[in-house]
């Protein structure tokens, strides 16, 4: 199969036909969510806390609904404006109070309400640079995005330069002590190398992490980078080193425990409030469902 | 687009030196109600650049339906009470800019707003 990174733009190759797979493939939706618990996993943000989070190339969103769900606030930026619409309907759809079932992890029919979206959308292409004020972001994710960039789409696109651009205005985006986790699909071990290269070379320190190495199909990049900028010699432990690469394969058993929120969901959304926010809707002529029994009722979750 | 994401937001058109606050022009703007969170704006203030939300503010004000309440024209010293709290929250998670441009303060660049999604895009010649 030949890499869509080959076919051109990324936002020519994620038109509308392909935008669509993200909200209605299973598959995908559960591969892009299980990669999402992962980095999120290696974030290793504040328990307690909300955080206010980076998803690059965020897509149709579904990093995102992942991050709402651990009670988080999110943006996200991607380049094409069909993924991103795809990504607008599903936030729409969560204050509509529309009930897309979500489908959950263990692939049972029980279903959940998609808690009210916390993400907003920015279209924007990574390699001319980030948007947004220093120290602005307690972390930052990337979901199967970052390997575009070691492409170039027309004579004036430098791969390295734009990678360049792109993690140094990263690295001042991020909070002092942020962590971004940028998982990636690396055509070849040159590309993996370029990629974390061009990070340590505006000042993150880090790695690359490798799930499953011994999977051809399941294996999975994680560039984990830390921006401590006092560099205590204890972060630097904890975190993968660029040369030799962490090879880390997480049995299924020790990922049982991370889909756990980190943080009580952010206001509970109460019986007299969901009727009250259903009557505004109504009467701004959007269909909604009837007020029953079952209103606001506790979904059974997940344990 | 939140009034939280504006507030952070600027533009990295070449030959800007700040390129913040952005303008907003609005067009469009809507309320979407979400409950109250204490514990997550005070935990935002310290980041926040106030004066941008007053700005951003008075320039959606006359597209607002219903009225936000009041919030201070600075940001008071010390303890702030919750109803301030509330109203803070309100402007800066529930007010979306839906249609609208937003405008560097230096170049007089726009960049549309369109359903909500601001296109910060940069053609070649402006990196
Ligand atoms: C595999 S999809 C990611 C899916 C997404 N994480 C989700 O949950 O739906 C890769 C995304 O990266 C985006 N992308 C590729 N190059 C980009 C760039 N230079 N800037 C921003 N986004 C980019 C693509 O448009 C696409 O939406």
């Amino acid at each position: 199969m030949s890499r869509p990174e080959l076919s051109g733009h990324a936002s020519i190759f994620y038109n509308e036909r392909e935008a669509r797979k993200y909200n209605s493939s299973s598959r995908m939706v559960n591969v892009q969510r299980e990669i999402t618990l992962r980095a999120i996993e290696l974030l290793l943000l504040s328990p307690d806390k909300a955080s206010y989070i980076l998803d690059i190339g965020c897509g149709s969103g579904l990093s995102g609904q992942v991050l709402e769900e651990k009670g988080h606030i999110w943006v996200g930026c991607d380049v094409s404006r069909d993924m991103l619409q795809v990504a607008h309907e599903r936030i729409d759809d969560s204050f509509d109070g529309n009930n897309k079932n979500v489908e959950n992890d263990e692939g049972s029919d029980e279903v959940h309400d998609p808690p009210l979206s916390t993400g907003d959308l920015l279209h924007h292409d990574m390699g001319t640079g980030l948007p947004f004020r220093p120290a602005t972001f307690d972390a930052c994710i990337s979901i199967s995005a970052l390997q575009w960039l070691c492409y170039s789409n027309s004579a004036s696109q430098n791969p390295k330069r734009r990678l360049l651009r792109f993690f140094s205005q990263l690295y001042a985006i991020l909070k002092k002590s942020a962590r971004a986790v940028l998982q990636f699909y690396p055509e070849t071990a040159e590309q993996a190398v370029l990629i974390s290269e061009c990070a340590t070379a505006v000042g993150f320190g880090g790695g690359v992490v490798v799930d499953y190495p011994n999977s051809t199909k399941a294996k999975k990049h994680y560039l984990v980078l830390s921006c401590d900028r006092t560099s205590s010699k204890q972060v630097q432990q904890s975190m993968p080193s660029v040369e030799e690469q962490t090879h880390v394969s997480v049995s299924a058993a020790s990922r049982k425990g991370i889909d756990k929120p980190i943080r009580k969901k952010k206001g509970i959304k109460t019986k007299e409030w969901i009727i009250k926010k259903k009557e505004t809707q109504r009467k701004r002529g959007k269909s909604v469902r009837p007020d029953t029994k079952y209103t606001a009722r506790r979904r059974p979750t997940k344990f | 687009m939140r009034l939280l994401t504006h507030n952070y937001l600027i533009s990295n058109v070449k030959g800007t030196k700040e390129g913040y606050p952005l303008q907003i022009e609005a067009e469009e703007v809507v309320i979407e109600d979400s409950p109250f969170d204490q514990e997550l704006v005070t935990g935002i203030l310290p980041k926040l650049n106030y004066e941008a939300v007053i700005g951003a503010l008075h320039q959606v004000a006359d597209k607002v339906e219903p009225k936000p309440a009041d919030i201070p024209e600075k940001l008071p010293e010390g303890e702030i009470d919750t109803a301030t709290l509330e109203a803070l929250y309100h402007v800066l998670f529930n007010i979306h800019v839906i249609e609208g441009h937003l405008v560097c303060p230096d170049t007089g660049r726009k960049f549309p707003i369109k359903q909500g999604i601001p296109n910060m895009i940069l053609h070649e010649d402006e990196i």
